[in-house]
């Protein structure tokens, strides 16, 4: 570790002026790699609690219709659906529940309540039970004509789908700025190997291995790239703390605040270790290449 | 030792710097290499350093055909060498003390053997008080006694140097002559390219010299008369 952390003893690569500004380079390009990951993880969060929110419950609704009786019609749609097995609960909304629920969207419930409003019935399914959702749609269609089983499922269907393709551009990202990434430190490592061909070519004259050398270049640079993810990481976190201060202050259903499970945590830690392996691997190949060429 | 076999070397895809070159130094041998100014001598001295490969042609050093040699087999190869530069080539960050222990660093030897042989050789070469000094604040002739002290520090089986002698005082210069002599009778094959022919003359070994990129061969007297001659 001591040598890891240790200066470059011959070639005194600490001294360059080209590469001071690396870390900085590499802590943005950490920055929006980590963004890019909590993204990714944040959506793959928000999927699963759609997807649990919605997959037990349905809904079904009764269209208006000012010429019958709504609730005679609703109670009839509620004693259809409790005779279906497997649908646990059924709960006829009132209206002022249903005017509540629209009220986001268009104001004050004592006016929206004055609309041609549908009416609406929850409906819980049973857990681990398998419903046929299509025969019991069939049923409650022909006993009650007018009314509507919900399943929300084309609905999720969609958001899952543009969820995904958030995630794959994020992937995209992420790989794009692993391949600046290298050719940035590609860069750096082949200005030092210039900067620095006297004194390879004496310490190879004296006896020095390739290896030697390469050890002076990829742990200088390793270094330097670990000094700039670990602000690039801690920046990123940092915003991803800000956003979710902010989403909650929306308080809008569907804009959870970013949120990652135990794995986006763990991935999100290995960026600068993978950053640093990538950095030494990136150095070492170019620095013996180089070498290799001289004699 | 050293055999050469009609090697010709030139840079890239310029014309030949050294043509039909043959030669052969046998181990132990002391042999002074001179010739005019462009004449290839630099050159010679590079393919004998290891620092470069010939462009045509056979070059065996310790019984190994250099072409040959695996990358990986340089380095050992490259620690039976001393190179001395004509213009030092230290490195100007570390102290004299850690210039000349260079070698024996990257050669992994035991650091208290390290202090011991270094400051021993520093002092031989009448530099044990500026062991910390760094190479700026030396002098040309301090320079020079450091590079020589690190390239002898390793005990090489071949002892290269470019005008070992152009940067310092005569007395200094005959006492590192004697150390080189000394290298010598312990078996070191020595090879010093210099003008100098009072240095020539002094110590009387066989002389190399180059002339249009060939290379030809003369006791010192011969060359020595050669030169009162036509100057060569």
């Amino acid at each position: 570790m001591s040598r890891f952390f240790g200066i470059s003893p011959e070639l005194q690569l600490e001294k360059d002026a080209s590469s001071r500004y690396l870390p900085v380079v590499i802590a943005t390009m950490v920055f929006l790699a980590s963004l890019a990951l909590i993204g990714l993880f944040s959506i793959n969060s928000a999927i699963g609690n759609w997807s649990a929110a919605v997959s037990g419950n349905l809904t079904v609704e009764i269209a208006h219709d000012s010429s019958i009786d709504l609730s005679a019609k609703m109670e009839k749609a509620v004693s259809v659906l409790r005779s279906i097995p497997g649908l646990e609960n059924v709960r006829a909304l009132s209206l002022d529940e249903t005017a509540e629920l629209l009220a986001p969207y268009l104001g004050r419930t004592d006016v929206i309540k004055q609309l041609p409003l549908p009416r609406l019935i929850e409906v819980t399914i049973s857990e681990n039970s398998a419903v046929d959702l299509l025969a019991a749609a069939k049923k409650l269609a022909s006993e009650v004509p007018g009314a509507v089983l919900n399943t929300h499922r084309p609905w999720l269907d969609k958001m899952i789908l543009l969820a995904r393709s958030v995630q794959t551009i994020a992937a995209i990202i992420m790989m794009l700025i692993s391949i600046v990434t290298v050719i940035i430190i590609v860069f750096a490592a082949r200005t030092g190997m210039v900067m620095h061909q006297e004194i390879i070519e004496v310490l190879h004259l004296i006896g020095a291995k390739d290896s030697y050398i390469a050890k002076q270049f990829q742990n200088y640079f390793a270094r330097l790239s670990l000094f700039g993810a670990l602000p690039g990481l801690a920046i990123a976190i940092l915003v991803m703390q800000v956003l979710a201060w902010l989403a909650d202050r929306l308080e809008a259903g569907l804009i959870s605040a970013p949120s990652m499970m135990f794995e986006g945590w763990i991935a999100l830690a290995m960026i600068p270790v993978l950053v640093v392996i990538l950095t030494t691997i990136t150095v070492r190949l170019i620095v013996l290449g180089s070498l290799k060429r001289m004699m | 030792m050293v055999i050469f076999e009609n090697v010709g070397m030139r840079y890239g895809m310029g014309p030949e710097v050294l043509r039909d070159i043959n030669m052969h130094l046998a181990s132990g041998s002391f042999h002074f290499l001179t010739g005019p100014t462009g004449a290839g001598k630099s050159s010679l001295l590079k393919l004998l350093a290891l620092s470069h490969r010939p462009s045509r042609g056979l070059l065996t050093l310790f019984g190994q055909e250099v072409s040959r040699l695996e990358r990986s087999d340089l380095p050992s190869f490259r620690r039976k060498i001393g190179v001395v530069f004509q213009d030092f080539r230290l490195l100007d960050h570390l102290s004299a003390l850690e210039n000349v222990a260079l070698p024996l660093r990257i050669a992994e030897a035991d650091e208290e053997l390290i202090e011991k042989n270094v400051t021993e050789l520093l002092n031989w070469v009448g530099l044990g008080h500026q062991m910390q000094a760094r190479p700026p604040t030396l002098s040309g002739g301090e320079k020079q006694r450091v590079a020589i002290a690190r390239a002898v520090i390793n005990r090489p089986q071949l002892l290269i140097a470019d005008e070992p002698t152009g940067s310092m005082d005569p007395e200094m210069g005959l006492r590192l002559m004697h150390l080189f002599q000394e290298l010598n009778k312990l078996g070191t094959t020595v090879v010093i390219a210099t003008h100098d022919i009072g240095l020539i003359q002094k110590f009387q070994y066989p002389v190399m010299y180059l002339r249009s990129n060939t290379l030809h061969f003369a006791t010192a007297q011969e060359y020595l008369s050669q030169y009162k001659r036509s100057g060569v």
